[in-house]
């Protein structure tokens, strides 16, 4: 009894140490293998601001916008693979070394530019979160910095003077209550006016900065008309710094200034759709609630603006894709059936509020700046109720900048779809036996 | 005597291309394949439409579009297979050698061969119309004037499938070999596809020297696959289509033709040089 007892525990203990060293081999098959490589840091121009990124050694090729400042910086770092992405990533925080050298621009085998490394910041104009920036360099690059820290500078002194006003506001608050209080025990009778004009203020806080400005940062600022060329790091000692050339695509949109719609159904708010081309059918089927968000849009290759938002990204060369530019904010929007104009709907501010509950888990109310005061609108829109009343047609939806003048290329068809007809689909798949059925008897007759 | 000839040649083809397709009409095979077609594209449409939630929306420039590709590529594989084994059935049964004692000529035979094929798409052509029109009908789907531009493709497309199984049939004798010819030869289309794609989401810097060969090799094969393979033309077709490329998709239907046109040439030249036992 012993002896199973002993030999149980044995096979136990085996088993775990087993398992433990299972998982320790699977953990280290799954640690991802660092590799150092030179790549190229990028703060390049999308169309509406500055985006980041990197380009490794396995992309042969850095896309950039022409006739535009696009910061790139050479760098050894640290790449290793992330298969859930499939994409390399870069571990700047465990090594972030800078390559020393100059930029070489070539055209074919000329050499057309050297470029030295030059001070820039990003100004961001809405502030960091917003997408307009601009990329400034040298001096200017310095003084928009500059003015940024000293409005930094500003809103600290505002700030220690708010709380300053602050603290003595509430000393001062504290000692009209002590006296209301003294009065009205002393029987005086106290009129709410004199209350209401002798109780202190409550001082404003202050407004940070508007706008965000990176601090000065030493890159090449490339900016290149349309074509293809190639760079190249010459290092100090005159040689070439291995694995720097790249080739180097500028391009430009193919066309500008259409109009695209930003979706948020009212199910899903965080997952926007895109309506972006005019031939493009937005199909529902029962009731909808639909915040539309029309944008002024640029048309640009899909495989190169890919690429320049992430050189790891993948497309089409002969793809074309709508870049949303600028919001379009003064327009009503109009749904329509045929000539008629059902709605005629205006842009409004929404705010997204959380509720507890198995459904949703949030609620789109309109924003009441009033009845929100502290917070912010989440998002602004035109809604568009889609009542499950609606004849299951064909609408539409259009774009008014004023009474009667449409908003050109603002066109789209919704199409309400009768989801019950579904099953009728296979029936109507019949119909080609039917046609055979009739050729066979007609035959059949004929021989006869 | 060149005009007697050539008038001659067009009604043998003519007289040819009817046979057949009379034939190809009163028998079944057309009306199931287009029925199973059917089946296949109102099962994409049920699951579209099952897609679009009640409070949902589904925003799509052509969603019938990828339905009549599915059911363009079903019966492309009839037609394939029709156009694969009608000359090497006719060697088979003797009856090619008959029919050249007549005023049949390598180019007439294999011409009215395509011609009759060619019809019989049109037949289905004519099917498709009224299925994607009972469909918008039904659905509210729409019949966008990108369908009927997806349509116009596919009968270049078919076209290219219709060439390349003229052009197997003309080099097998037996109607056996000819059908294990043409599945093969999709089949190695096929798994140069696959194997590319299984290849090329492998991450560069972890595949082996062997592997980054194999993956070197098969893009360069599938890109020559690409131009062989006439299944790539209707692909390539919608997708331009899709990607609303007008310069494109002419380009493709120029590709399609110039791509029939030498099959049938190179067609026609393996007859005559092999003859009709051959």
């Amino acid at each position: 009894m012993k002896i199973v007892k002993c030999r149980f525990v044995l096979f136990s203990l085996t088993l775990i140490i087993g398992w433990v060293f299972c998982l320790a081999t699977l953990s280290g098959a799954q640690a991802p293998e660092l590799r150092e490589q030179l790549v190229y840091g990028l703060s390049v121009f999308n169309g509406r601001g500055y985006t980041g990124g990197f380009t490794p050694r396995t992309e042969d090729t850095i896309y950039l916008m022409a006739d535009k400042n696009n910061a790139i910086s050479a760098r050894i770092t640290l790449v290793y693979f992330w298969p859930i992405t499939g994409k390399y990533v870069a571990g700047f925080q465990a090594l972030n070394e800078e390559v020393e050298g100059v930029l070489e621009v070539l055209k074919g085998e000329k050499v057309i530019k050297t470029l030295e490394k030059e001070d820039n910041s990003r100004y961001y104009p809405e502030g960091y979160y917003g997408e307009a920036c601009l990329l400034y360099k040298g001096e200017e690059a310095r003084a928009y910095f500059e003015k940024f820290m000293g409005a930094i500078e500003e809103y600290y002194k505002q700030i220690a003077e708010y709380q300053q006003a602050q603290i003595e506001y509430e000393k001062n608050f504290n000692d009209f209550l002590e006296e209301i209080k003294e009065r009205r025990e002393a029987g005086e009778e106290i009129e709410k006016e004199e209350i209401e004009e002798r109780m202190p203020r409550e001082p404003t806080p202050p407004s940070p900065p508007q706008f965000y400005v990176t601090p000065p940062t030493k890159d090449y600022v490339i900016n290149l008309p349309l074509g293809h060329y190639k760079i190249r790091l010459r290092a100090e000692d005159g040689t070439i710094v291995q694995d720097s050339e790249k080739d180097l695509v500028l391009f430009t949109c193919r066309r500008e200034g259409g109009t695209g719609y930003g979706i948020i159904p009212g199910n899903r708010w965080t997952r926007k759709e895109s309506c972006d081309d005019p031939s493009w059918i937005i199909y529902a089927a029962g009731e909808n609630t639909l915040y539309f968000n029309p944008f002024i849009q640029d048309e640009y290759n899909e495989l190169y603006y890919n690429k320049l938002e992430d050189p790891q990204n993948r497309g089409r060369e002969e793809g074309w894709k709508w870049v949303h530019i600028k919001s379009i904010e003064d327009v009503t929007l109009l749904f329509s059936k045929g000539e008629e104009i059902l709605q005629r709907i205006v842009r409004l501010p929404y705010y997204v509020e959380q509720i507890s509950g198995p459904e949703l888990g949030y609620e789109i109310v309109e924003f009441d700046p009033v009845k929100m005061p502290d917070r912010q609108p989440t998002f602004e829109g035109y809604k568009l109720e889609l009542a499950s009343t609606l004849q299951k047609t064909s609408y539409e939806i259009n774009m008014e900048k004023e009474e009667g003048e449409l908003f050109q290329g603002g066109k789209r068809e919704i199409r309400l779809v009768r989801k019950e007809k579904a099953k009728w689909l296979y029936i109507l798949s019949i119909f080609p036996l039917g046609v055979g059925l009739v050729v066979f008897v007609g035959r059949r007759r004929l021989k006869s | 005597m060149a005009g007697k000839e050539l008038s001659l040649s067009i009604h043998t083809m003519k007289a040819l291309a009817k046979r057949d397709l009379y034939s190809t009409l009163s028998s079944w095979g057309i009306y199931i394949t287009t029925f199973v077609s059917f089946v296949a594209s109102s099962f994409i449409l049920k699951n579209f439409l099952g897609s679009i939630k009640g409070d949902d929306i589904l925003i799509s420039a052509d969603p019938l579009n990828y339905p009549l590709f599915i059911s363009t590529i079903i019966i492309s594989f009839y037609l394939a297979l029709l156009s694969a084994i009608s000359i090497s059935r006719e060697k088979d049964q003797g009856t090619l050698e008959v029919l050249f004692y007549g005023p049949v000529s390598s180019s007439s035979y294999i011409l009215g061969k395509y011609i009759k094929n060619i019809l019989t798409y049109f037949v289905v052509v004519l099917f498709f119309l009224v299925y994607f029109w009972g469909v918008s009908l039904l659905t509210n789907m729409g019949f966008s004037s990108r369908l009927g531009k997806a349509i116009l493709t596919s009968i270049f497309s078919v076209s290219c499938v219709i060439s390349f199984g003229l052009f197997i049939s003309s080099l097998t004798k037996k109607m056996r070999n000819s059908i294990i010819w043409l599945i093969g030869v999709l089949i190695l289309f096929l798994a140069v596809e696959v194997g590319q794609t299984i290849l090329l989401g492998l991450p560069q810097g972890e595949v082996s020297s062997i592997l980054t060969y194999l993956s070197d090799t098969l893009s360069v094969v599938s890109r020559g696959a690409n131009w062989i393979s006439p299944f790539s033309y209707l692909s390539r077709g919608i997708d331009a289509i899709s990607l609303d490329n007008s310069f494109l998709w002419g380009l493709n239907i120029l590709y399609s033709i110039i791509y029939s046109v030498i099959l049938l040439v190179l067609s026609i030249s393996i007859l005559k040089r092999k003859g009709v036992r051959g």
